[in-house]
């Protein structure tokens, strides 16, 4: 009698489990947000209005700034909470500077040529519509314009620094006109 | 660290389940191409699939979860309707395993064209599952395959099983086996995740609470290039999937973002404005500037590669707002691309060459549209379900994963290029965006 065709049979490789040499090199630590001196969101500013008081200033940064007396500090203080909690906006899209953006400019100037040594970061940034690639490059455009009009002012570059935050550091989070005006800014901080 | 030992995992499962192989009796060559899936007319394949039969006491869950990741994997590539396993008539754990045993007029009747029928057996570590699929009209095994892993791969069995079907009956194969890279908000920063393509398995890769954007896959999915802000400004970092070490590829001054892989290569396309404007230049993947591509005074940014290499679709601002270009490597030329609506951002080149998808501002929503090459037959694929962004293709071209708010959050959702289908990957949590789709891991 003829064996059935279906008769089945089966191989079955045997399996290299186990033989599988991996490198076991571990993830290098990473320094956290923020987390080292001079991080791009750190200024007198954050901790809300009023937060500044001093605290973040040591002998040698007031040194630095070529201040002395307690009314300078004060006065400094003061200068500077104005400086970091005054934004400029701008229309969508668009990193054209209104004449708004211009004459708060032309006080970032005024303080700048006042405290000369102070180190300033502008930061760039966009509302939630659009794409992040290409509203990181258009937070850097309206970083870029501040920075211009502001050297074209008169002042050194050296202590200014752009950074582009694009769609990702919103400053009103709702999803209407009210709150994207809000974010199509340029956010002025200072690094001591 | 848990990412290392994931990905490690899946690498090496994919080398295990990889080495198996099939003698049958009575199997049919699995180069017969069954179903002719480019034809208009094409309608999805109904295939019953019941629970896998037990042969061993451990681990009984799987008999259900082995079926339903089956379906899930043969529903998700689009050609196929799994059968509700309700309406089955046999217990799926007395039922027989060969062509002998199956009742192919009863499954008939069921309305099924095909029976995918699995077995297993669990002996500690080691799982062993074999795997039949039946033609009921023809009442013949197509084929019949035994995948042999360790018990904790069993999901990637399952998708090799998925991926010999889809082949076996359609000549192509499936994307079971890839994953999906994502950008996930968490706490005040952004994290990069991966994901599995039928959503399982989401593993953390970045762990460092600063804004990590954009990841891209190199051409044969071993490393994500990624944007992040953990060392300040935006650079270029990339991170080996096999061994989890991460490291720098370039930090020029200014911004350093979009990355993307150049197909084959180790080189890529990046955006860089150390110069003032943000231009696209093709570095070495230790950051060297190999060249300078797209340039001008406008925005320059997001390349994505055509799949031999050679040219590159971005976007530019240079008309006042962003559209579609596509470059040309090797003469310099440039053309732009879409011409319809003022915002046509994020493209992505198709595997086949095909298509480029981006996103298109159409109504004041944010919509996936794919458009030829050369710039013709735009056609919108979302219609204002929330706002649809950053579309990539599938490696087999037949799907776009893409952010998506149609739910509220932004989550990620992947849709059939035909505009059918959708189904949402990130299956819990909001702020997932920024999608990238591996390369298939067993590299075919």
């Amino acid at each position: 009698m003829r064996c059935d065709s279906l008769v089945r049979m089966f191989l079955i490789l045997a399996l290299m489990v186990g033989g599988f040499a991996c490198a076991k090199q571990t993830v290098p630590p990473q320094p956290g947000f923020g987390a080292g001196t001079g991080g791009p969101s750190e200024g007198l500013g954050t901790g809300g209005p009023g937060g500044a008081g001093g605290a973040g200033l040591d002998d040698a940064r007031w040194r630095e700034l070529g201040i002395g007396s307690e009314q300078e500090k004060q006065e400094f203080l003061a200068k500077s909470q104005k400086f970091e909690n005054e934004d400029i906006y701008f229309d969508y899209d668009a990193y054209v500077l209104s004449e708004p953006a211009k004459r708060i400019l032309d006080e970032k100037v005024a303080f700048i040529k006042r405290y000369p040594k102070a180190k300033v970061t502008i930061e760039g940034h966009c509302d939630e519509r659009g794409t992040t690639e290409y509203n990181l490059a258009l937070g850097e455009r309206r970083a870029n314009s501040a920075l211009q009009y502001i050297s074209n002012s008169g002042v050194n570059r050296t202590n200014l620094t752009t950074i582009s935050y694009g769609k990702e550091r919103p400053a009103a989070t709702g999803h209407d006109e009210a709150a994207w005006a809000k974010n199509r800014r340029d956010h002025f901080v200072l690094n001591h | 660290m848990l990412l290392k030992k994931r990905l490690i995992v899946w690498w090496n499962c994919l080398l295990i389940v990889g080495a198996i192989t099939l003698v049958w009796g009575e199997t049919v060559s699995a180069q017969r191409v069954y179903i002719d899936i480019t034809q208009p007319s094409f309608e999805r394949i109904p295939i019953a699939i019941p629970d896998f039969k037990r042969q061993t006491a451990e681990q009984t869950q799987l008999a259900r979860d082995m079926g339903e990741t089956l379906a899930n994997d043969l529903d998700y590539s689009g050609l196929f309707r799994p059968l509700d396993p309700k309406g089955f008539l046999e217990d799926p754990q007395a039922m027989g395993l060969t062509a002998a045993d199956i009742k192919f007029p009863d499954w008939r009747r069921l309305g099924a064209d095909f029976l995918a029928r699995g077995a297993y057996q669990v002996q500690g570590p080691t799982l062993k599952i074999e795997g039949r699929l039946f033609d009921v009209v023809g009442s013949r095994m197509v084929f019949g395959k035994v995948y042999e892993g360790e018990t904790r791969n069993w999901r990637l069995m399952i998708h090799r099983f998925a991926d010999e079907i889809l082949y076996a009956l359609t000549g192509e194969r499936g994307v079971f086996d890839t994953k999906i890279a994502y950008v996930q908000a968490q706490g005040k920063g952004k994290e990069i995740y991966v994901v599995d393509f039928d959503g399982s398995n989401p593993v953390q890769v970045t762990r460092d609470n600063s804004l990590n954007l954009s990841p891209a896959w190199n051409s044969n999915g071993t490393q994500l290039a990624y944007v992040s802000y953990k060392e300040g400004g935006t650079k270029v970092y990339a991170v080996n999937l096999m061994d989890g070490a991460q490291r720098l590829i370039c930090g020029y001054p200014g911004l350093n973002i979009s990355p993307a892989w150049r197909p084959g290569s180790n080189e890529l396309a990046v955006t860089l404005s150390k110069d003032g404007n943000p231009n696209i230049y093709l570095i070495s993947s230790s950051g060297e500037i190999i060249q300078k591509l797209v340039q001008g005074f406008s925005i320059n940014v997001s390349p994505g590669w055509s799949p031999d290499g050679k040219r590159l679709a971005y976007v530019s601002d240079e008309t006042g707002n962003p559209q579609v270009y596509v470059f040309d490597v090797a003469s310099g030329q440039k053309r732009r691309v879409t011409f319809s609506g003022n915002y046509n951002t994020a493209p992505s080149w198709s595997p086949k060459g095909d298509w480029i998808a981006y996103t298109s501002l159409v109504g004041g929503r944010h919509n996936i549209a794919i458009i030829r090459p050369d710039g013709s037959d735009a056609r919108q694929l979302t219609h204002g379900e929330g706002s649809n962004e950053d579309p990539t293709w599938s490696p087999d071209g037949r799907m776009l994963a893409f952010s998506s708010t149609r739910e509220g959050g932004s989550a990620i959702w992947i849709l059939q290029t035909n505009g059918t289908g959708a189904r949402r990957l990130t299956r819990s949590g909001s702020g997932q965006e920024l999608p990238d789709w591996s390369p298939r891991a067993s590299g075919r």
